[in-house]
């Protein structure tokens, strides 16, 4: 094996032989260590959450990974391919670039029964981002979450001085033996959780100029929430001729006292982009 | 290491076996097996998975019994067991055209056995056990072999070793005249061993009544047989119709 | 924490009980298998029925077998990673998952099978590097590391092992460079799958299994990588149509099964042409150089001409026909049917080469053997398939082996 070693002879057959397995031995090793080291490149790049996200969202079938554009029925059909961070999206930059003016609408809006205040951003993973007149933003979960995750056994709120990440986990709560993570809706450092009994549970100062772009709002959020309310149903795998909401049911308060544990996890894996 | 830098000139050696004086007494394999310490075979060895350097066909042509004395043939000429040991456990020394089998290196693969056309090489499957008392009489110029190891016949290669150190101490160099251990039991002197670069005798086996088994292979052997019935030739080497069984 | 929370979301799997019974009996097998193997390993190679005759059995013929079935793990990689076949990703972790079991398992058996196991490591020490076994040697076992690195990424995406940051990030750089692997893995395979074809067709003392060839290989070596190429495919859809039917749930698209249909078929066709071309230079010309008339190795009852017939006409032609034609390997029991065939048709092949070889009589005075393996033998080999079954059933359970499972479920309900 080496030119020390009894057995080794100077042939170009043997040559060969050894020149060949020992570049595969390297370049099986290096592909190993490059991979090993760009990983730890992205530690010290803060590019980790990123990436997390973006290998979670990978693995999300293609009906959970829908284009905004595609819930309005612009785009028929579209998945998002940019792990729903619009903000580099050319496509979402060109579509915003054709409609005349966002149309204002800050009223109350109530889909099948459950309140959606237009006077806020919402995130795919079902939180909802306000800002306030400091300048900080409030983070909330909307109805639907609630609704699905009821009283939570515990709740896991990052520490204050905490940077978040959108797309990336924000919080964590368990229900029935199971853990749901609730991704961060924006990039910024939590400055205070709220106390119980407040309708928010963040609240975060913004990294640099924050940009709702990513973030749904006014008329879409409507059309977002028809959408969810079927993937809840379809995740909860409920069988033909249930009532459902489209024949005009409304969601329970705690849907997580009236489903089995396994479709309740399965459900809120679906919804709170845990694949 | 069989290469030894003291025999510079080559010799081959070789064997040709008299098919007509051979009586099929086996006092070639129990000597083959007292010089190269072949164990006694273990209580539960078939023919088939026994240790033997040396095995004597039995066939019957020309109205008699014909007895075959097969040992390793030596093949010179792409050795089929070595270029597929994947160790180098197999070597054609070209100081004598021996191949020798290292059984220290050995890993116990097969794939030599299978390379093998005239299965020459047998495989421990047990380990080697003498008799109390027996293990006295192991020759100390043979290596003992290790159970999952194979060995065959090298045309006592120890006898060869023993005679190229006492020529070495008298001063000698070149290529040795030795006999291995079946030629020198054979009563009936059907084994004659030589060096075929000794043209004396290379002329024994350049006669017509000379031949190899499976030749046409062309892996060179270099164990010839003879004998004057063409009947016997014929049964042994496959071109009578009806073989009949060993 | 409760075992659900192991089992990825969304993916609906037998609760713990019966998972347990399913892999019982697997882990009796195993322990009985491993039993055999510790007999042959402490005692000796006399617990099988091999002999000095039939140096090669039972175990060196599976190991070819699952070695050539195993090749769906690089060729689906190099069709989804070099070509981008991209409807091969609902079956790459599957077939990968495969490829180490198998890669795995042959590599159990051969420890088991040499006399001296604990010399392996001379092989790549003091390698004789014109012996095929030294090439297969060295390439099996850098490819089961390859293998192993793209198990990775699967096992860090288990639900629990991917809530580890490092874990994901890791398993999201590493997948990058998957091609690289997929190259490699592919240069590999084709190295060793041919060289375990040269093993016997280099063998000049047996006129039975030697061939002619280009260069150092003989023509065995590329019958050998393309037989494997052919058959791999079909044993990924194959493994992949019992999982659907043991788990009861559709797991890949339709389109997927056409696909590997597809490639499994042309190059089958083109592996039975190349190997008739073979058998015919074989009898007609390798064969009688030697010494050897052909009809010859057919004149023993158990192995007849009909055995050539059953590996190139019936489980090789047939196969490659119902395959190509879009129509028939659109029916999945046609396809499964084709699929099967060309699995017995490559078992059959490495059966000859090996099995064949071993009893065909070289000395023309001596006579046919027979052999039939120990109860050790069988109970090893089957410990390697139920190590198989055991690896392959957890990895369903925990890991996620069809990505498309999920999206398939959401469609049903859907419809």
């Amino acid at each position: 094996m080496f030119p020390w070693v009894y057995g080794f002879e100077w042939h170009a057959g043997y040559l060969i032989f050894l020149g060949v397995f020992f570049t595969v031995a390297v370049v099986v090793v290096s592909t190993v260590m490059l991979a090993l080291f760009r990983t730890f490149r992205d530690f010290r790049q803060g590019r980790a959450a990123q990436l997390q996200w973006a290998s979670n969202f990978h693995d999300l079938p293609p009906q959970h990974r829908a284009c905004r554009h595609a819930l309005t029925g612009e785009l028929e059909g579209r998945v998002c391919e940019q792990n729903f961070d619009c903000r580099e999206c050319t496509m979402h930059a060109s579509l915003l670039a054709k409609q005349s003016s966002a149309p204002a609408c800050c009223q109350e809006s109530e889909i099948f029964g459950m309140p959606v205040p237009l006077d806020r951003y919402y995130h795919r993973g079902h939180t909802w981002v306000q800002a306030a007149e400091d300048g900080s933003l409030l983070i909330g979960l909307d109805e639907l979450a609630r609704r699905v995750i009821g009283k939570p056994d515990s709740l896991t709120l990052p520490a204050p001085g905490t940077t978040l990440v959108a797309n990336s986990p924000a919080l964590s709560l368990s229900r029935n033996g199971s853990e749901v993570r609730i991704l961060s809706p924006v990039d910024g450092a939590v400055t205070a959780v709220a106390d119980p009994g407040e309708d928010w549970l963040l609240r975060v100062k913004p990294a640099g100029n924050f940009s709702p772009r990513h973030l749904l709002s006014g008329l879409e959020v409507k059309a977002w929430y028809l959408r969810e309310l079927e993937r809840l149903q379809l995740s909860m795998g409920l069988p033909e001729g249930a009532p459902s909401l489209a024949d005009g049911g409304v969601l329970v308060e705690d849907v997580a006292s009236v489903c089995p544990k396994s479709q309740w996890d399965t459900a809120c894996g679906d919804l709170f982009l845990n694949a | 290491m069989t290469r030894t830098d003291k025999a510079s000139p080559a010799a081959h050696y070789a064997m040709i076996i008299d098919l007509d004086r051979c009586e099929g007494c086996g006092d070639c394999v129990v000597a083959c097996a007292l010089e190269n310490n072949v164990p006694p075979p273990n209580p539960k060895a078939t023919p088939r998975t026994g240790l033997n350097w040396l095995r004597v066909f039995r066939l019957e042509a020309a109205g008699r019994d014909v007895f075959l004395p097969m040992p390793c043939m030596q093949c010179g000429e792409e050795t089929p067991c070595q270029s597929v040991c994947p160790q180098k456990a197999v070597e054609l020394d070209p100081a004598t055209g021996i191949v020798g089998q290292i059984p220290e290196r050995c890993l116990g693969c097969r794939y030599c056995m299978a390379a093998c056309p005239y299965q020459a090489r047998v495989f421990n499957w047990w380990d080697p056990q003498w008799p109390a008392g027996m293990e006295q009489t192991l020759n100390p110029n043979v290596s003992v072999r290790q159970r999952g190891t194979v060995e065959k016949c090298n045309f006592c290669h120890g006898r060869w070793h023993a005679a190229i150190e006492k020529a070495a101490a008298a001063g000698g160099r070149g290529p040795v005249a030795y006999t291995p251990a079946c030629s020198e039991a054979c009563p009936a002197q059907a084994i004659t061993f030589g060096d075929l670069n000794n043209s004396e005798f290379a002329a024994l086996t350049n006669k017509p009544e000379s031949f190899r088994l499976l030749d046409s292979l062309g892996t060179g052997p270099k164990v010839f047989y003879k004998t004057a019935s063409t009947a016997v030739r014929a049964a042994v080497t496959g071109a009578a119709k009806d073989t009949p069984h060993a | 924490m409760h075992s659900t929370h192991l089992i990825a979301r969304g993916a609906c799997r037998a609760p713990l009980p019966r998972f347990l019974m399913w892999i019982a009996p697997w882990v009796a097998l195993f322990a009985l298998g491993a039993y055999a193997m510790f007999l042959c390993l402490s005692q000796g190679l006399f617990h099988t029925n091999m002999d000095n005759r039939y140096a090669f059995g039972l175990w060196i013929f599976l190991d070819l077998t699952v070695i050539a079935l195993g090749a769906g793990a690089f060729f689906t990689g190099f069709l989804l990673y070099v070509l981008h076949k991209k409807e091969l990703k609902a079956v790459i972790n599957s077939a990968v998952v495969i490829g180490l079991t198998c890669y795995s398992g042959a590599m159990v058996v051969l420890a088991v099978d040499v006399g001296q196991p604990l010399r392996a490591w001379f092989t790549y020490y003091h390698p004789n590097v014109h012996s095929m076994l030294t090439e297969v040697t060295f390439c099996i076992t850098c490819y089961l590391v390859v293998l192993a690195i793209e198990y990775v990424p699967m096992l860090l995406k288990n639900r629990r092992l991917k809530l580890v940051p490092s874990f994901l990030v890791f398993e999201w750089e590493l997948h990058k460079l998957m091609v690289v692997f997929a190259l490699i893995g592919t240069l590999l395979s084709f190295f060793h799958q041919g060289s375990l074809g040269g093993l016997f067709g280099v063998l000049r003392g047996r006129p039975f299994a030697f061939r002619e060839g280009l260069a150092i290989w003989p023509s065995t070596f590329f019958l050998f990588v393309l037989s494997a190429m052919a058959v791999g495919p079909s044993f990924v859809a194959l493994t992949t149509w019992m999982v659907e039917k043991l788990a009861r749930r559709p797991l890949v698209k339709p389109e997927v099964y056409d696909t590997l249909g597809r490639i499994s078929g042309k190059l089958l066709l083109g592996y039975v042409f190349l190997k008739t071309v073979d058998t015919l230079l074989w009898i007609n010309q390798t064969a009688p150089d030697r010494g050897f008339a052909a009809h010859r190795f057919y004149q023993h009852s158990a192995f007849g001409t009909w055995i050539l017939f059953a590996e190139i006409a019936l489980f090789g032609l047939l196969p490659a026909f119902i395959l190509f034609q879009p129509k028939l390997r659109q029916r999945r029991g046609f396809l499964i049917l084709a699929a099967v065939m060309a699995c017995a048709g490559v078992t059959l092949n490495r059966f000859v080469l090996t099995i064949q070889t071993m009893a065909l009589p070289t000395l023309p005075f001596d006579r046919f053997l027979s052999y039939w393996p120990s109860w050790q033998e069988f109970a090893a080999f089957g410990a390697i398939a139920a190590y198989a079954v055991l690896v392959y059933s957890f990895s369903y359970r925990y890991l996620t082996l069809f990505p498309q499972e999920r999206e398939i479920a959401l469609a049903e309900e859907r419809s």
